[in-house]
């Protein structure tokens, strides 16, 4: 093997982007030794050399992005290997017979393995504009892939690439979102596109706490609860094929926030596990993605969604629903209120509640059946 | 003439894609020939043992190939005849023709005068009339005299007896340079019959394509200019399975596949072309390698959705620079891919000249190295 290419991280993750290169061109490697750290859309993960051997060179700087089966870094003294060569060996008027294979016309669309096998550094990102066009984006300095065309079939006008011009000049120019944010970016519009959300909003009387209670873990126990009572909204919806998948098991995923983004690790058959053992879970996950280490399988098939934002501010919210998922609920800020109390105004803690859930697959009735049952076991001691 | 030449005269179809023309009735008609004639002795020792074997796969080089083919088409089709310059007694001063008098007798392949007009001339008013004339001529630097009776009159029979008459004929000739002949010997000359309407021109690169291009050529229903590009005559030997079925007409073949550039070619060139993909290959750059093969009329689909895909594009051609098949796809590109071009088209050509004496032939021809280079300049422009 002579390059040695971006392989698959799993998760059908195809990107990643160079975080550092931990040896230089020239260095000696040996087999599994930790090479570069690549950041994906869920995690940095370390790659290890796949063979011992002089590294001749490398492809790309920190801040590149990688996509999977293009090159890293080139070994020196090895041989290429020829496999996948669509043409056989020629041999230049010997006795050899010469193997051909040929296409009539096109290959199929998709270009077979020529889309992975794109050298290193190249845009692969289609930009429609005449020469001119990019000539004049170049001098003003603006980035063509940011410029959306209004001209025909999509094509970028010279008005367009002046008016970003002028844009970036006013007010600065737009940075491109990477990694975590960037999939934020483009799961939430699928979702916000696809989902029909609907938000019940509640507050629930919570003043037979103990001091100290853990309020995630009562989240999750009472999530883990009000599932078994209706368990339309733990489970998996296909919109595309209107299929419904009711999930036995309940695998909580919890929106935590970084300053990288939005993370949703996913805490793993929450039903019957004592409040030690989660919330010992919990941190470990936390943990995991606050370091940037956690595994890209340890943040999908969550079956319904917890964001307890009230850690920080707010008292409802109307949050989205990520398919194939079809609840989420929200946890507001917990207040003091005067509430009606057996007949009386008394001052208690109340916790606001924010159930959406996809009006596709559930009707408002099991939903709100599920946000009684919700404040049903919180409620209680 | 034969009804049978007659409902032959389907044209092609040439969807890309399209696989194969069938033509059931080959090997039978092949035994029953062999029988009748007894000259079977005729063929090559290795290629009659195939046959003995029941086997119909040869081992065979380019020329070979067309030597296959001519000899399947004449088999099949009594209507095929050949004629030139020294093709019959001798065999065609490439042994294209070996063999196939002795098979065919004096009759159906025809030692012609040194006469270029009266090959291409005879041709037409053979065709015309329903036969299939397959004509050579020995030398492309010979073609020019016969110039007059295939763009004034084979081309034209059918636009200009408003598709009464059509003109299913067949020049072969030998093309190109590299073989260290006369200077009169290694024209490159095919943009001349491109630029005919009326006329297809049509040029294999491989043994595979030499024979079933050639059988698709004899039976089209319209005049075809058939190069064969002698340089690379004897230059590899593939399997060949002599079963009658042509390769379609009018489309390009995708030898190699890739994603970063576009090298078009056709010909001899193929080679350097091929040779150039693995350089580049070891540079991590995987360059998409399109044989045109049929020069006229070209295949622009397959060599835009090419270009669209990689956005750069190198042609080759041994052929002189101006005014040639390679300028004419670099314009079609530029009218028809502009928005994905990533850069300019680059030419490698040959030059504005003669072609040099055998000792400087090699300053002529286009390298390895210069397709490289000219790669490499479309991949730093960005």
């Amino acid at each position: 093997m002579r390059y040695f290419k971006l392989p698959d991280l799993g998760e059908g993750l195809q990107e990643a982007e160079i975080v550092e290169w931990h040896i230089n061109a020239g260095d000696e490697v040996k087999e599994d030794q930790v090479i570069l750290s690549v950041e994906t859309a869920k995690a940095i993960v370390e790659v290890p050399s796949p063979k011992t051997g002089k590294v001749l060179n490398l492809f790309g700087e920190p801040g590149d992005q990688v996509h999977v089966g293009e090159p890293l870094l080139e070994y020196a003294d090895a041989q290429d290997d020829d496999s996948g060569t669509v043409v056989g060996k020629v041999a230049t008027g010997s006795k050899d017979v010469e193997r051909e294979e040929f296409i009539i016309g096109s290959p199929a669309a998709g270009g077979g393995r020529s889309d992975n096998d794109r050298a290193a550094g190249r845009d692969s990102s289609r930009v429609l504009a005449t020469p001119l066009i990019k000539a004049l984006a170049k001098r003003l300095n603006v980035e063509l892939t940011q410029v959306a065309g209004s001209g025909k079939l999509g094509m970028i006008t010279a008005d367009d690439v002046e008016k970003a011009a002028k844009v970036q000049d006013d007010f600065g120019s737009a940075h491109s979102l990477k990694g975590v944010r960037r999939v934020m970016a483009k799961n939430m519009a699928k979702a916000h596109a696809e989902v029909v959300g609907v938000t019940i909003y509640d507050d629930v009387d919570i003043h037979t706490w103990k001091k100290g209670e853990d309020p995630t873990m009562r989240l999750v126990r009472a999530i883990s609860n009000a599932c078994k009572i209706e368990p339309n909204l733990n489970a998996w919806f296909d919109g595309e094929s209107l299929s419904m998948r009711l999930i036995e098991r309940v695998d909580l995923g919890i929106a935590v926030d970084t300053p990288d983004g939005l993370f949703v690790p996913v805490l793993r058959d929450i039903t019957g596990r004592s409040p030690d053992d989660l919330r010992q879970g919990l941190n470990n996950l936390r943990e995991a993605v606050s370091s940037r280490k956690i595994p890209a399988k340890e943040m999908t098939g969550a079956t319904i969604t917890l964001s307890n934002f009230g850690t920080i501010a707010g008292r409802y919210a109307n949050p989205i629903i990520v398919p194939p998922t079809v609840a989420i609920l929200g946890a507001g800020r917990m207040r003091e209120e005067v509430v009606a109390f057996e007949g009386s105004p008394c001052i208690h803690k109340v916790l606001p509640l924010s159930l959406t859930f996809d009006h596709r697959a559930a009707t408002g009735g099991e939903a709100a059946r599920f946000l009684a049952a919700v404040m049903r076991d919180l409620a209680t001691v | 003439m034969s009804t049978d030449a007659n409902t032959k005269s389907a044209p092609l179809q040439v969807a890309p894609g399209a696989k194969k023309i069938a033509s059931a009735k080959a090997s039978k008609q092949m035994e029953k020939a062999a029988e009748k004639s007894g000259k079977l002795n005729a063929l090559p020792d290795n290629k009659k043992k195939m046959q003995e074997n029941g086997n119909n796969v040869h081992v065979v080089t380019l020329v070979e190939a067309v030597n296959l083919a001519l000899r399947r088409a004449m088999t099949d089709d009594p209507e095929v005849v050949l004629l030139g310059e020294d093709i019959g007694i001798n065999g065609g001063v490439f042994r294209a023709t070996a063999g196939l008098r002795e098979t065919f007798g004096y009759k159906r392949v025809i030692d012609t005068p040194l006469a270029e007009p009266l090959i291409a001339g005879i041709s037409v008013g053979m065709a015309s009339q329903g036969m299939r004339p397959v004509a050579e001529i020995q030398f492309m630097g010979f073609i020019n005299s016969a110039l007059e009776q295939m763009l004034c009159h084979a081309g034209r029979l059918r636009n200009r007896t408003r598709g009464r008459l059509s003109c299913p004929m067949v020049l072969r000739a030998p093309y190109g340079g590299g073989i260290h002949a006369p200077e009169h010997h290694s024209e490159s000359t095919e943009a001349m019959f491109a630029h005919m309407p009326g006329l297809r021109v049509v040029i294999p690169s491989s043994p595979t394509r030499a024979y079933g291009l050639l059988l698709s050529a004899i039976e089209d229903p319209d005049p075809v200019v058939f190069l064969e590009p002698k340089r690379i005559y004897r230059m590899v030997r593939q399997e060949v399975s002599d079963d009658g079925q042509g390769l379609p007409l009018d489309t390009c073949f995708t030898l190699r596949q890739g994603g970063d550039l576009t090298l078009v070619s056709w010909g001899a060139m193929i080679h350097e072309t091929l040779l150039a993909a693995k350089v580049l290959h070891k540079e991590g750059v995987e360059a998409e390698v399109i044989d045109v093969a049929t020069i006229s009329p070209l295949d622009m689909d397959t060599i835009l959705r090419s270009v669209e895909k990689t956005g750069r594009c190198v042609i080759i051609q041994e052929a002189a620079r101006s005014f040639g098949v390679g300028s004419e796809i670099s314009a079609r590109i530029s009218e028809e891919a502009l928005l994905y071009l990533q850069a300019p088209v680059q030419r490698v050509c040959g030059y504005d000249t003669p072609m040099p004496f055998p000792k400087n032939e090699h300053l002529y021809m286009p390298s390895v190295a210069d397709i490289v280079e000219a790669a490499h300049k479309t991949l730093e422009v960005l």
